[in-house]
């Protein structure tokens, strides 16, 4: 035991868990924006399926749960990680150029902290209720929770429509790195097939950020009505 | 030509440095980035002043010594290069160019341009030995190795150990380094008796030595004078978690230092 967490706290351990755990936060994040685009099948659609989430409490908590203990392991261990690496350059550079860096690599730590308060901010939002109280829950015709409503509700106010575009993107910005990134870490890597690997992150941040987008301003222009 | 050089000057490896602005006179565009400095140098000696202190030693690519961070970028602005092979015909007539030291904890300023990069000899001396036969030499062609793998372990012995990949990492991670000497040995049947305790020894120098952690942005690769691919780190990571998932044995053993008596 003392032996496996020796390896976790190796800098190559822990780069290791952070891929894992957050390839399965991405694999959540894909799966919750597929989820989503029930919202263009109308009220109903969304509803059932909130419900049917929702009816299931031991799958619902599990998830929960599980995915507030991946997080946690994500966020502490890459904390952790970016703390070394800012001490392993206590002077910088004057003059500072990169050749190949993207700006989304360079910005992980940045783009993971905004992420972790848009994460904390939606939960607040949609899932609790805690920050719009205006709209009240209410039970659709068939007696399932009106998420459709609440989230018509919630788009239709431009200050929210600003806050989780913001969010699309810092999202995009850590996903379009870190999806490639976590293959290298895991060592998968491959001659021929390293321009599909290096392609991925970029192509399934895009498809999340314009999934959830396609939402918020279908709400917001009116295409989506209650 | 003429070049208006921003060079950091620090007496010692406690002192605080600063940047000093030089003029470069009567350059020839065929002298190279070293014979530039040579000839600022010649003229700080005769106005009595002490010259730039910069590590050199082969003057033609292959030792790793030459150590500056030209514009911003290690090793300068052009790829697959030492800076004693880059030439001023590479800059524009009057430029003004900004000359630092490798910066990395690792890495400690000795003086001026000058740093200590034992920290690589030691990640060296954690990786250890390959178990050969002693005895009369091996007979050549005996161990037969693929034309493939042959060029692999090629491509990753042709680290020259600068340091460069270490400067130019946003988290001054000495990753490509470390992947290459892993991967060199790992890819050839003599490195393969110690192949898991190697990868993971190395690793773990590595950490002790307080280089930051790789963040895959690939900087390392772009600046290598040997243009070392950034797939050797795959294969290192590879290397570490089949070590570990084989053979979890001890993680953090520190090797016997083998000059223990020269210091
Ligand atoms: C939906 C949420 C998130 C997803 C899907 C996600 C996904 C990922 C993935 C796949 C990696 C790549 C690991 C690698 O480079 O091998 C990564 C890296 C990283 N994540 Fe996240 N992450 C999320 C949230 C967060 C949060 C909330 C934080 C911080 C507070 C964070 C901070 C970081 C940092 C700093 C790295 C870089 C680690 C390194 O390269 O050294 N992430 N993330
Ligand atoms: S002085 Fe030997 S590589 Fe530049």
């Amino acid at each position: 035991m003392i032996r496996f967490f020796g390896h976790i706290l190796t800098s190559v351990g822990s780069k290791v868990l952070v891929a894992l755990s957050g390839l399965a936060l991405a694999g959540f994040v894909v799966f919750h924006m597929l989820g989503n685009l029930q919202l263009f099948e109308g009220p109903e659609a969304l509803n059932t399926y909130a419900a049917f989430l929702r009816d299931m409490p031991i799958l619902l908590w599990t998830a929960r749960v599980g995915l507030l203990g991946i997080a946690g392991l994500h966020i502490g261990l890459a904390v952790r990680l970016a703390v070394l690496n800012r001490r392993a350059r206590p002077v910088g550079y004057a003059v500072r150029e990169y050749r190949r860096a993207s700006l989304s690599s360079r910005t992980m730590a940045v783009t993971g902290s905004l992420l972790l308060l848009f994460i904390l901010f939606h939960l607040l939002h949609l899932t609790a209720g805690w920050v719009d109280t205006s709209f009240p829950d209410r039970l659709d015709l068939r007696g399932h929770r009106d998420v459709f409503g609440k989230v018509v509700h919630a788009f239709q106010n431009p200050l929210f429509v600003a806050v989780y575009l913001a969010g699309q993107a810092v999202l995009g910005l850590h996903l379009s790195h870190a999806l490639s990134s976590s293959l290298q870490t895991l060592g998968v890597e491959h001659p021929l097939l390293d321009r599909l690997f290096r392609g991925a992150g970029p192509l399934v941040a895009v498809l999340v950020v314009v999934g959830n987008a396609a939402i918020i301003l279908a709400v917001a222009f009116g295409l989506v009505r209650a | 030509m003429k070049f208006i050089l921003n060079i950091w000057r620090q007496k010692g490896p406690a002192e605080k440095g600063r940047f000093v602005t030089y003029e470069a006179q009567d350059v020839s565009p065929d002298m190279s980035f070293l014979e530039m400095l040579d000839v600022v140098n010649q003229q700080l000696t005769l106005k009595g002043e002490e010259p730039v202190a910069f590590e050199y030693d082969c003057r033609e690519g292959i030792c790793g010594s030459c150590s500056l961070v030209i514009n911003g970028m290690p090793h300068g602005p052009e790829r697959g290069i030492t800076a004693c092979q880059l030439y001023m015909r590479r800059f524009s007539d009057g430029a003004t160019i900004t000359i630092e030291p490798w910066r990395a904890r690792a890495f400690p300023i000795i003086k001026d341009l000058v740093v200590d990069r034992g920290a690589l000899d030691r990640v060296m001396q954690a990786g250890g030995y390959i178990s050969v036969h002693t005895g009369g030499a091996v007979d050549g062609n005996v161990l037969l190795i693929g034309k493939d793998r042959a060029e692999i372990a090629m491509d990753a012995a042709s680290c020259i150990g600068c340091g460069a990949c270490v400067a130019a990492c946003k988290n001054a991670s000495a990753m490509l380094f470390v992947a290459a000497k892993v991967s060199h040995l790992a890819s050839l049947p003599q490195g393969e008796p110690e192949r898991s305790r190697r990868a993971k020894a190395m690793v773990a120098a590595m950490d002790r030595e307080g280089f930051g952690t790789c963040g895959n942005q690939y900087e390392c690769e772009a600046v290598c004078p040997k243009s070392i691919s950034v797939r050797f780190i795959a294969m290192l990571n590879r290397e570490f978690l089949k070590a570990t998932v084989a053979e979890p044995g001890p993680q953090a053993e520190r090797p016997s230092d083998p000059h223990a008596e020269s210091h």
